[in-house]
């Protein structure tokens, strides 16, 4: 399991695809994990990128906070969707497509929380002339809860 | 718990109804800004040569990214960005919190920097539990041609 996110002040190139062939996936293949743990910098560039600016991220007295009872910031939904975004689309690799992934916001995580983004191989078929794969993707919190369950369908090359 | 909320006839005769069409702008600014957003070091989202080099028009958007709508403060919500626009499903939605519920997307092509989309949204189905409703809209985007690119559908919790 890899350890992203946090402070890499030298870019690394972890997130680089090592290609994925069709043909060398098995179902119950477990995909390569890897776990970020978004401090509150982290979650205020995303508010950047996503122009999603709801203080609920990244104001800890924000009123609606205790209102619902919520002990501290909340990661954006869309960051983890986007967390896992970056596992499929690393297991497609640069020639495989990610044909659609999807998630639920089952569960929330917290700032300075660290989340684990995991997937595994549940079906691989042929349709339509491509080489599809069906996964569960999901994250974890610290205590191993899937808080962000989801389904994804990629589309593989093949070494033929 | 009674539902804070009836999906009534007149809501459900909106299922479907568009709204007008927004443009969404996919620059190299906003690409390599949504991948800072998500921690992603991926030489895809960032260097265009290298993007290139990898059969890809351009920098490519993070999976997940479908575009920043054009923003006018007259237009557009100022915490989450989103067009104020006409048509579509009118709804009076509970107020006292608003959470994400879950997100999928379905890709017919990979999106890239230099990419200009445009799309409408419509309202897919409302769901009443205790004081959550889950209102489903589904966003249409098609490059210039008409061409549809992607398919994002969103599920948001207003909690009443």
């Amino acid at each position: 399991m890899r350890e992203r996110g946090r402070a890499a002040a030298a870019p690394e190139r972890d997130d680089m695809a090592e290609q994925t062939y069709f043909e060398d996936v098995q179902e119950g293949q477990e995909l390569e994990s890897f776990t970020i743990t978004p401090d509150k910098q982290q979650l205020v560039k995303f508010a950047a990128g996503s122009g999603d600016f709801n203080p609920l991220h990244f104001d800890e007295k924000f009123p609606m906070l205790k209102a619902m009872g919520i002990p501290d910031n909340i990661t954006h939904g869309r960051f983890k969707y986007a967390q896992v975004g970056r596992l499929v689309f690393s297991f497609a690799g640069y020639k495989g497509r990610v044909k659609r992934f999807g998630v639920q916001y089952r569960g929330m995580d917290f700032v300075g929380k660290p989340i684990t983004v995991k997937g595994v191989v549940t079906a691989k078929r042929q349709e339509g002339g491509e080489n599809l794969v069906d996964l569960d993707v999901w994250t974890e919190d610290a205590e191993g809860k899937k808080t962000t369950p989801g389904t994804a369908t990629v589309s593989l090359p093949s070494r033929g | 718990m009674a539902d804070v909320f009836e999906v009534t006839d007149e809501i459900k005769a909106q299922y479907g109804k568009e709204t007008d069409p927004w443009t969404y702008e996919v620059t190299t600014t906003s690409v390599r800004m949504y991948a800072r957003g998500i921690g992603s070091t991926d030489p895809i989202h960032y260097d265009v040569e290298f993007a290139k080099q990898q059969g890809f028009r351009s920098i490519v958007a993070p999976m997940g990214y479908l575009g920043t709508p054009v923003y006018h403060p007259d237009t557009n919500d100022p915490t989450f960005g989103f067009p104020r626009r006409g048509g579509g499903a009118r709804l009076n939605l509970p107020t006292k919190g608003l959470l994400d519920g879950g997100t999928e997307t379905e890709y017919f092509d990979y999106i890239c920097a230099g990419d200009t989309l445009i799309e409408r949204s419509h309202l897919e189905e409302v769901k009443v539990r205790g004081n959550m409703v889950f209102v489903t809209n589904v966003s249409v985007f098609r490059n210039p041609d008409g061409k549809e690119v992607a398919r994002q559908r969103l599920t948001s919790i207003h909690i009443g």
